[in-house]
């Protein structure tokens, strides 16, 4: 590097010019004269580096607003919209999260449909579900 | 387990028998929910009633060759551009809001008419 008051080089790694003896490490310019260093780049998206979008349960929650009976699965598909929408803004962390909230309610209805139905067959068989297999209602 | 189901769902038809659990969100407003018949809809499949399983609940007929055609997308690994095209046009983006107003726009009318 070259140093920013005298303009002779130095090695990259001295701390001070060794011809005038001024600081080369931005951390100790702190008159901003000679303009401190750009700031580091942010740090790329990372998905494990595949830029793969996150998965947005969009067929998962059609299938629980279909059979469960119950609307979880339209929470599921209101956030399978913002993972796609906020990966496209550029917001992958948000799309991260929108995905992981929509795995949550698709797996909330998925189970809460299936404790619903075995504690119905349950309690069908406890009253006589054999009676109600025939009864003609 | 799915396969076990199906033959529930084949021998048995829902509005004839008394075994299958009733909606929960019916019981409780009185309103049907966008699956609501979807039982009823899954015994006439079952049983190539394809009219009888439209009149019980349309969304779930509709949606049975999209579900199939995300299962194809599902199964096939190797997606090329073209279908990596069709696989965000089908189940990405603005797909996904046609498909949230198409499931709020149905919830509404079928509690209406």
């Amino acid at each position: 590097m070259f140093c920013p008051k005298c303009g002779s080089q130095n090695s990259d790694t001295a701390g001070f010019c060794a011809s005038c003896g001024a600081p080369l490490k931005p951390a100790a310019n702190t008159g901003g004269s000679y303009g401190a260093p750009p700031p580091p780049p942010p740090p790329p998206p990372n998905y494990g580096g595949t830029g793969v979008k996150p998965k947005n349960w969009l067929v998962e929650s059609i299938l629980v607003t279909i059979l469960c009976c119950l609307p979880f699965g339209i929470a599921g598909i209101v956030n399978a919209t913002k993972v796609d929408s906020k990966y496209a803004a550029g917001d992958y962390a948000g799309a991260e999260q929108a995905s992981q909230e929509a795995a949550k309610w698709t797996k909330i209805g998925f189970f809460v449909g299936i404790g619903v139905s075995v504690i119905y067959l349950i309690w069908m068989v406890a009253m006589g579900g054999m009676a109600a297999m025939q009864g003609g209602y | 387990m799915a396969g076990l189901a199906l033959v529930v769902y084949f021998l048995f038809d829902p509005s004839a028998s008394g075994i299958f659990p009733k909606c929960p969100f019916l019981l409780l407003t009185g309103l049907k929910c966008p699956g609501c018949g979807s039982q009823r809809a899954l015994h006439a499949l079952l049983h190539l009633q394809i009219g009888r399983a439209f009149r019980e609940n349309p969304m779930l007929v509709l949606s049975v060759p999209y579900l199939f055609t995300a299962l194809l997308f599902f199964l096939k690994k190797e997606k090329n551009e073209k279908w990596q095209a069709a696989d965000d046009l089908l189940f990405r983006g603005k797909a996904v809001w046609v498909i949230l107003v198409l499931v709020l726009a149905f919830w509404l009318l079928r509690n209406i008419f």
